[in-house]
């Protein structure tokens, strides 16, 4: 007996040394990634950004304490936006704000009418959503540290950008970026992140735009997941019904927070063909299991993902979808599809004759 | 062919509790940490309706007004749509004529249509009074008007339990009985005038 309590005794001994290890193997990986990329790469990145190397380092997962340098660069400042011009879009909104709780809106707004109707409903919204984003972290909610921080980014976006205002789901973007950068860098990289193609098309609801994206995306489902797909087919199943959600917050709602900010790691390397691959890893990661349901439990599950999603998997699932159809790629596909759509509508009122 | 089964859909403006209630009465739970619906969420349960099993899909939509292009396309595929206001906050029931309108446009002919004021845990705090819904539900020929509270469990289930039974009379649900699965599609006939169960719970 003795005998074998030794034995267990030094079975478990050396599990814990080999966790220990492999504990500390992980940290120091994380830490070399760490010095690697603020030694080597963020000095020098418009020459390394692209190479092979730091393309397969950025794929491991960004290091916390240098993702948001890394996304502030990947993501760029095309608008050319200043801390200045957010600390004017800030002062703008904060008027807003003080005019709409005095009362002195309606004079200010009648010339602008329904507009201002609606921006008045929007920053109202904002209000109502910022203690519904992330509410288990509970740090954006009302007294909570960033309760503020969101308050401000998403009011002086709607005066940045009065044509696009609030929609609902930009909270969940700002408050990722919160997380990671200074409220005027998070404010500059919101307003370019939302600024792209895919993101605007989304934001600004333009139907017909969404709908190529999603054509777009089919065409790589039945290329990477035919059975799948035609299980979808055939129950209907649109990729509206899960892509919208997916898109629009760039999965920070339906994804556990550390694998959501690994998927925007690659999306600020890839552009918004990774969003679509993303989704299409979901699919393959399931696919057994979604084969096996009817429409109704597919979209239960796909709008409310398993909250204990295996992240090794998960990306190893990622990886395995193709994005090339026929020797096109993502862009092309698109592209296609947009030139058939504007083909059809200028074509439409003479086949109607 | 169609094997789909009954769809209800919920509506109504931002934050007033939509997906609170689907939450209640999918789990049983009220979970005060909610984030706010994208575009369109879906759930299935069963209920016992008279003894019977029946399978009941509830959308959940987004409230946003910017959302309405996209969940206009949803509403052609329910048989039910549970009409939500906030009773603390009287703008939301302002809305309801333009939900029903939206409805009346876009949904199927014959969808069963009802109202439900949520939130009447905080009754201290009301905006709007029960009399002006159940006349707003006259007026508009609604199957039914209800106060819940996802919060404290009131009338949630009853609320499903009307609109399942509803359907049921009006013969457009087919009951998951002995012999599953039943196919289930939507009913081209005519509604007839008085819906079979009373009107509204004004009980007040």
């Amino acid at each position: 007996m003795v005998v074998q309590a030794k034995k267990r005794e030094l079975k478990e001994a050396q599990k814990r040394k080999k966790q220990l290890e492999e504990r500390c193997k992980l940290e120091d990986s994380i830490g070399n990634a760490v010095l690697t990329w603020n030694n080597e790469i963020l000095p020098n990145w418009e020459t390394m950004c692209c190479s092979r190397k730091v393309r397969e380092l950025w794929w491991q997962g960004i290091p916390p304490s240098v993702r948001g340098k890394v996304w502030s660069l990947a993501i760029g400042n095309e608008l050319n936006i200043t801390h200045e011009l957010y600390d004017i879009c800030l002062a703008r909104a904060k008027e807003k704000w003080r005019s709409l709780s005095t009362g002195g809106a309606e004079v200010e707004c009648e010339d602008a009418g329904f507009s201002a109707a609606d921006r008045e409903a929007s920053l109202e919204l904002i209000k109502l959503d910022i203690s519904r984003t992330f509410p288990s972290l509970c740090i954006f909610q009302q007294g909570g540290p960033y309760h503020d921080t969101l308050h401000s980014i998403l009011g002086a976006y709607t005066c940045y950008r009065p044509d696009v205002g609030y929609v609902q789901g930009m909270s969940f973007i700002a408050a990722v970026l919160i997380l990671n950068l200074d409220t005027a860098d998070a404010f500059i990289a919101f307003s370019n992140l939302l600024n792209k193609p895919c993101q605007m098309a989304f934001f600004r609801v333009d139907h017909g735009l969404m709908l190529t994206y999603f054509a777009a995306f089919e065409v790589f489902f039945e290329e990477n997941l035919p059975k799948l797909f035609a299980h979808f087919k055939k129950n209907n199943l649109t990729p509206d019904i899960y892509l919208i959600d997916w898109i629009f917050t760039l999965y920070s709602k339906s994804l556990p927070l550390d694998l959501a900010c690994r998927v925007w790691d690659v999306f600020c390397r890839d552009g918004e063909e990774f969003l679509f691959r993303t989704a299409l890893g979901i699919l393959k990661l399931f696919e057994d299991i979604l084969t096996k349901m009817d429409f109704i439990h597919i979209a239960q599950f796909l709008t409310k993902l398993p909250e204990d999603l295996p992240s090794e998997e998960f990306f190893t699932s990622i990886a395995a979808i193709q994005m090339q159809s026929r020797n096109k790629k993502w862009a092309q596909i698109l592209a296609a599809l947009q030139k058939d759509n504007r083909e059809m509508e200028k074509g439409s009122p003479s086949l109607k004759r | 062919e169609s094997k789909t089964l009954p769809v209800i859909i919920l509506i109504g403006d931002s934050n007033v509790g939509k997906t609170c209630v689907v939450h209640r009465f999918k789990t049983g739970q009220y979970n005060e940490k909610q984030q706010n619906t994208i575009g369109v969420d879906f759930t299935v349960r069963s209920m016992d309706i008279d003894g019977k099993r029946v399978k009941i899909q509830v959308w959940d939509t987004a409230g946003q007004e910017r959302f309405r292009t996209i969940t206009q396309s949803y509403y052609r595929s329910a048989h039910g749509a549970i009409l939500a206001y906030d009773l603390t906050r009287k703008s939301t029931f302002e809305s309801i004529p333009h939900w029903i309108h939206e409805i009346e446009k876009y949904g199927a002919a014959n969808l069963v249509m009802m109202l439900i004021g949520n939130k009447s845990d905080s009754l201290d705090k009301r905006q709007v009074l029960f009399e002006d819904a159940c006349t707003l539900a006259e007026k508009h020929g609604l199957l039914a008007v209800l106060e819940t509270s996802a919060k404290e469990a009131q009338n949630i289930e009853e609320v499903f339990t009307l609109m399942a039974k509803e359907l049921i009379a009006r013969n457009t649900l087919q009951l998951h009985g002995e012999n599953p699965p039943n196919s289930f599609s939507l009913d081209s006939r005519p509604v007839i005038a008085s819906p079979s169960v009373e009107k509204t719970q004004c009980s007040c």
